[in-house]
C-alpha cells in the first residue's frame, strides 16, 4: 500500500512550501488503483510520478503537494464510485477543475486521489427562455459566456482567469471577478447543483426554479472549498447582455485621488458595473510587458465600466469624468468601441502575466475593506513593504474593497520568505481590522488557514467545523483546508 | 402560584416587567390556534442567552420572532411556550454611507430603517409585506422579498453577515461585514429562510442601494390572460431593467380591478425611465393592451405599498395563501390551471405573479359562510402542488388555518436532501429546543 493514511503529519512551513509525506510510486497492481481503472479505464488515471507533477499545485504555484494518483471520470456515477473506493481504502480525495485557483485549495496535503474533472466539460442544456444553463463542472468559464453571447446572453461571474477557470472550480470557492460590484458572486447566479456527497450518494439541491423548500444547501455548499462533496452539473443564470456599454480609464497622481474617485462615485448614487484600480508598480510592469501607453510616472489608473441601458449612460460618464476631473486626473481615455474596450480589460486582466517579469515569486492576497477604509490600508501596505522590504503591488477591485497585494520575492532565498510570512501576516491583520475579511474571492484554502482567527473565534469556527462534520463525517474530502490548527492560534499568539 | 405565573416571574427576572408582553396582547402571537405561555422582548444578547438557557432547562419550546408578520408560516405547532422576539433589540449599529452597507440589530423595523438610510440616499431594496412592522431579523429569517426581488434578488443576495445565538446559548458569527466575503463557509445561507430553527438572529449586515433619482410604475390591463403573461415574458427577456414586473389575475391593488395587469416598476437615471416607459408602451401596444397607466409622485406610492402587501390585507376572514416556485416559462400554464380551479369553486381565487422570478402566489378568500372547506381546499392544493412539482417547481402554503394545515404538508417534499437537513437540525440545535417540529418534514 503506497498511501499514507489520510491523518498522516503535514509537513509546512514557508520555507518548504512543499507538503510531504511518504511517497513510494504507487503500482499498477495495487489494489486501490486497480479498482481506479475499472471505474474510468486505465488510460484515464495517472501514477507516473512526472505526470502527477502537474497536478501537485494551482494558481498559488508556492505551495505544492504531490498526489499519489489522478483518475479522469466522465460522470456522477463514476464519480460516485470512485468515492466508494476512496472510502474503503481510507485514502483522501480532491476534486480539481482546472487548477487555477488561489489558494491552494486541491492540493492533495496528505497524498491521495486527485478527482480531476476535465473531462466532464460539457454544456448539457441551454434555455435561454428561462435564462439558465445546465453545465457539467469543467466547462470553462468563458466558454458558456461563449455559447450564448450570439443570442444576447452571458454568464456574470467572470474571474480574471475565466479563460481557463472551471464552473466548478468557481463553485468550489464562490468567485467573484470585476464585475460583482454590481452582479454579486458566483453564488448569487446557482440555481441549482448536482453533488456526490462525500459517502458516494448522488444528491441534488435546488433546482431550475428560484427558491426549493428547506434549508439552503446549495448555498452552504457553494464556497465550501470542495470539502463537502463534489459538485458534478450546475443550474446556473444567464443574464441578458447590457445594451450599452461605457469604460473609462483615468490616470491618476495617487492612489489617495483614485480613492477618493471610487467614494464619490458611489455617493453620487452611481453604481458603475466594475470599478478597478491599479497602482504604479501594476501600471509600470503592464506597460514594460504590453505596451498600453499607460505613463510610467502614474501612481494609479482606475476603470470605470457602466453597463445596462444606453439611455442615461451618456450623462452618467460625464458625471464620472467631472469626478476624475475634481480629483486631479491626468488623462482619461474612453472605450469608443467594444474593441477598445476589450483591450482595457485586456490590460487589467493581463497584469498578473506581468509580474512573473519582476520576481521569481508572488504570492496574491485577497483582503477585502470596507470601501472607505481603502486609502488607509493602502498606505499601510506600503508601509509594510517598507518595513520588511518585500516590494508590494496592487492591482485590484477597488468598487467592493477586494484588494490583490501582489507580494514579490524569491523562493530560494529563506530569509526573504521570513520576511515575507510576516508580511501576509500583516496585511491580513490589516483588512480585519479594518472591519474587513481575508478572503473575497481566492478561498482559504491551504494558503490562509493560520489567518482565520483574525477574523472568527473559535466559537464560529467550531459551527464551521459541525457543519463539516455532516456533510463530511470521515474527513477524507479535501482534508487540511480552511481550519486552523493549534500552530495557527500559536503564531498568531492567541 | 400556577405554573405560568411562576414562569412569569422566572421570566421577569431576567428581562423585567417591561420584557414580558401584558396577557392581553399575547392572543398576536397565536399560532394555529394555540397561544404562547409568555412572550419574552429582551433587550440584549446577553438576556436572549438568559432566556434560552432558562427555557433549555424547563425543557420550554421557544419561537423566535420578530414582530411576528409570518409565524404563522409553518406546520402546526405541537406546543407554543415562548415567543422570544427580538423586537426590542432596534438599533443602527454600524453605518458608513459611503461603504453602501449597514449592520443592524435584528429587531429595528423595515420602516424605520428605510427611513434612517433615506437621509443619505439610500435604501435596502427588500419590499415585503408589512414594512411599517417587520423586522430585518424576521425578514432574514424567513428570506422574505417582495416585488423588486426581480432587479435586486432577495434576502438571500443582501444578507452578508450575522450574528446568531445558539440554543446552547454560545453566539456565534457568519459572513462579515463588506460586500465580498469567501472566508469560511457561508453559513449565512443556512440561517436565511430557516424560520427561527437553528438559532436566534441578532445582528444583520445589509448590501444597501442608492435611491434612485426618479421611479415610475406603469399599470397595463388586458383583456385576457395571454396577453398579458406575453407582455411580460417580452419584457422580461429584453434588455429593459424593471425593478418588479407582477402579473394580477382576478384582481389588483388598490384597484380591485377584474382584469389581468400588469404593474412595472421602473426605477433609476431619469432618461434611463423615460426610455423604459416608451419601450414598455411599445411592447404592449404590440400586444393588444386594454389600458396604459404611468403613475408617479402620491398615487404610485400608494400602488406600491398596496401591492408590496397584497394579498395579506389584514382582514381576519379566512384566507388561504400558497406560493408556487416555478421556471418563467411555465407561470402562463399555472396560472391557467388556478382559473380552471376558480370556474369550479364557490370561493374566490386570485392570483398574482413575479414574472421574472417565476413565482406565483395564489389566493383563496370570500369562503361561502365564512367556513373553509377543509376537504376541498386541501385536496385543490394538492393538485396545484403536482402541477408545479410536474414542471420541476414547488408550492409552499404560506397561510392557512389550523385545520387545514392538517390536511396537507405545507412545505411539500424536500427529496433526498432531508436526511443532510435533519442533521442540519440535530447538530445545530442539539436539544430540540426552536420552533420544533414547524420547518420541512416536521424538523
Amino acid at each position: 500500500m503506497g498511501l499514507l493514511a489520510h491523518n498522516a503529519p503535514i509537513v509546512f512551513t514557508f520555507h518548504a512550501l512543499r507538503f510531504t509525506h511518504e511517497v513510494s510510486p504507487m503500482k499498477e497492481n495495487d489494489p486501490l488503483i486497480s479498482e481506479l481503472a475499472n471505474i474510468v479505464g486505465s488510460e484515464h488515471v495517472i501514477t507516473d510520478p512526472t505526470s502527477l507533477s502537474v497536478y501537485e499545485c494551482d494558481g498559488a504555484t508556492v505551495f505544492k503537494a504531490l498526489p499519489d494518483v489522478v483518475v479522469f471520470p466522465t460522470n456522477a456515477q463514476e464519480i460516485s464510485a470512485i468515492v466508494k473506493v476512496a472510502n474503503k481504502h481510507n485514502v483522501p480525495f480532491v476534486a480539481r477543475g482546472a487548477g487555477t485557483g488561489l489558494s491552494g485549495g486541491m492540493l492533495t496535503v496528505n497524498g491521495g486521489i486527485i478527482i480531476a474533472l476535465n473531462r466532464m466539460n460539457r454544456i448539457l442544456e441551454i434555455d435561454l427562455a428561462n435564462q439558465q444553463a445546465v453545465v457539467e463542472p469543467g466547462v470553462v468559464n468563458l466558454w458558456l459566456t461563449q455559447a450564448v453571447q450570439d443570442d444576447g446572453y452571458y454568464y456574470a461571474p467572470d474571474p480574471s482567469s475565466q479563460q481557463a477557470c472551471s464552473i466548478g472550480g468557481n463553485i468550489a470557492e464562490n468567485s467573484g471577478g470585476p464585475h460583482t460590484l454590481k452582479y454579486g458572486v458566483t453564488s448569487n447566479h446557482v440555481l441549482g447543483l448536482e453533488v456526490v456527497l462525500t459517502d458516494g450518494e448522488i444528491v441534488e439541491f435546488g433546482g431550475t426554479v428560484e427558491e426549493t423548500p428547506g434549508y439552503d444547501i446549495r448555498g452552504v455548499m457553494i464556497g465550501s472549498e470542495g470539502t463537502f462533496g463534489i459538485v458534478t452539473k450546475a443550474v446556473v443564470r444567464l443574464l441578458r447582455k447590457p445594451e450599452g456599454y461605457q469604460t473609462l480609464l483615468g490616470v491618476f497622481e495617487t492612489i489617495d485621488d483614485a480613492s477618493n474617485v471610487v467614494s464619490s462615485i458611489i455617493a453620487k448614487g452611481i453604481i458603475p458595473a466594475a470599478l478597478e484600480m491599479m497602482d504604479h508598480f501594476v501600471i509600470r510592469a503592464v506597460e514594460e510587458a504590453f505596451h498600453w501607453g499607460f505613463p510610467l510616472d502614474a501612481g494609479a489608473v482606475l476603470i470605470v465600466e457602466l453597463d445596462g441601458i444606453k439611455a442615461g449612460m451618456q450623462q452618467q460618464a460625464e458625471q464620472i469624468t467631472e469626478i476624475f476631473n475634481e480629483n486631479n486626473c491626468r488623462e482619461t481615455r474612453y472605450a469608443k468601441d467594444e474593441e477598445d474596450r476589450q483591450q482595457i480589460w485586456k490590460s487589467r486582466k493581463s497584469a498578473f502575466g506581468s509580474f512573473g517579469r519582476l520576481a521569481p515569486n508572488y504570492i496574491t492576497q485577497d483582503g477585502v475593506v470596507p470601501r472607505t477604509q481603502l486609502p488607509k490600508v493602502l498606505r499601510r501596505i506600503t508601509e509594510i513593504s517598507e518595513k520588511y522590504d518585500i516590494p508590494i503591488a496592487n492591482v485590484f477591485h477597488a468598487g467592493d474593497g477586494n484588494i490583490h497585494p501582489i507580494v514579490l520575492f524569491d523562493e530560494r532565498d529563506a530569509d526573504q520568505c521570513e520576511r515575507v510570512e510576516a508580511v501576509n501576516m500583516e496585511i491580513l491583520s490589516a483588512c480585519a481590522e479594518a472591519g474587513g475579511t481575508i478572503t473575497g474571492e481566492h478561498g482559504i484554502g491551504v494558503e490562509k488557514m493560520d489567518y482565520m482567527p483574525l477574523i472568527f473565534s473559535p466559537e464560529d469556527i467550531a459551527v464551521m467545523a459541525t457543519v463539516k462534520d455532516i456533510f463530511n463525517p470521515s474527513g477524507l474530502c479535501n482534508p487540511g483546508k480552511i481550519f486552523p490548527t493549534a500552530e495557527s492560534y500559536a503564531k498568531l499568539g492567541l | 402560584m400556577s405554573n405560568s405565573n411562576q414562569l412569569r416571574e422566572d421570566l421577569i427576572q431576567i428581562v423585567g416587567e417591561a420584557g414580558i408582553l401584558p396577557d392581553d396582547r399575547l392572543n398576536r402571537y397565536t399560532i394555529d390556534g394555540i397561544g404562547p405561555q409568555a412572550v419574552v422582548l429582551p433587550r440584549s444578547t446577553h438576556e436572549i442567552q438568559e432566556v434560552l438557557g432558562y427555557a433549555a432547562d424547563s425543557k420550554l419550546v421557544v419561537i423566535p420572532a420578530g414582530s411576528g408578520t409570518k409565524l404563522g408560516v409553518g406546520n402546526p405547532p405541537e406546543e407554543v411556550d415562548l415567543v422570544l422576539s427580538t423586537s426590542r433589540l432596534d438599533q443602527v449599529l454600524e453605518y458608513e454611507p459611503a461603504d453602501l452597507t449597514v449592520t443592524v440589530e435584528a429587531g429595528i423595523r423595515l420602516a424605520a430603517l428605510q427611513a434612517k438610510l433615506a437621509e443619505h440616499g439610500q435604501y435596502l431594496s427588500l419590499d415585503p409585506p408589512y414594512a411599517d412592522r417587520c423586522t430585518i431579523g424576521g425578514i432574514t429569517a424567513t428570506n422574505a422579498s417582495g416585488p423588486s426581488r426581480l432587479r435586486f434578488g432577495g434576502a438571500r443576495d443582501l444578507v452578508l453577515g450575522m450574528r446568531v445565538v445558539q440554543s446552547s446559548g454560545t453566539v456565534v458569527k457568519s459572513g462579515g461585514k463588506v460586500v465580498k466575503n469567501v472566508a469560511g463557509y457561508d453559513l449565512n445561507k443556512l440561517y436565511l429562510g430557516s424560520f427561527g430553527t437553528l438559532g436566534v438572529i441578532t445582528e444583520v449586515s445589509l448590501k444597501l442601494q442608492p435611491l434612485p433619482e426618479s421611479e415610475r410604475t406603469i399599470l397595463l390591463t388586458f383583456a385576457n390572460i395571454g396577453e398579458a403573461v406575453n407582455v411580460a415574458s417580452e419584457i422580461s427577456g429584453s434588455q429593459l431593467l424593471p425593478t418588479f414586473l407582477n402579473l394580477f389575475v382576478n384582481s389588483a391593488p388598490l384597484t380591485d380591478n377584474p382584469e389581468p395587469c400588469l404593474l412595472i416598476g421602473l426605477d433609476g437615471h431619469p432618461e434611463t425611465v423615460e426610455w423604459q416607459i416608451d419601450s414598455v408602451k411599445t411592447i404592449a401596444q404590440q400586444n393588444g393592451v386594454f389600458s396604459v397607466g404611468v403613475y408617479e409622485g402620491q398615487q404610485q406610492q400608494e400602488l406600491r405599498t398596496s401591492m408590496c402587501t397584497f394579498p395579506e390585507d389584514g382582514s381576519a376572514t379566512p384566507i388561504v395563501i400558497c406560493r408556487a416556485n416555478l421556471r418563467k416559462t411555465d407561470i402562463g400554464d399555472f396560472v391557467n390551471t388556478t382559473l380552471e380551479v376558480n370556474e369550479s369553486v364557490s370561493w374566490r381565487v386570485r392570483a398574482t405573479g413575479l414574472m421574472g422570478n417565476g413565482v406565483v402566489y395564489v389566493i383563496f378568500s370570500d369562503f361561502p359562510d365564512g367556513e373553509v372547506p377543509v376537504q376541498h381546499v386541501a385536496d385543490i392544493l394538492a393538485n396545484l402542488r403536482d402541477a408545479a412539482a410536474n414542471v420541476g417547481g414547488n408550492l409552499i402554503v404560506e397561510s392557512a388555518s389550523a385545520a387545514l394545515k392538517r390536511q396537507i404538508d405545507v412545505w411539500g417534499p424536500v427529496g433526498r436532501s432531508f436526511e443532510l437537513m435533519k442533521a442540519i437540525k440535530t447538530k445545530l440545535d442539539p436539544i430540540g429546543l426552536l420552533n420544533v417540529g414547524r420547518f420541512v418534514g416536521g424538523i
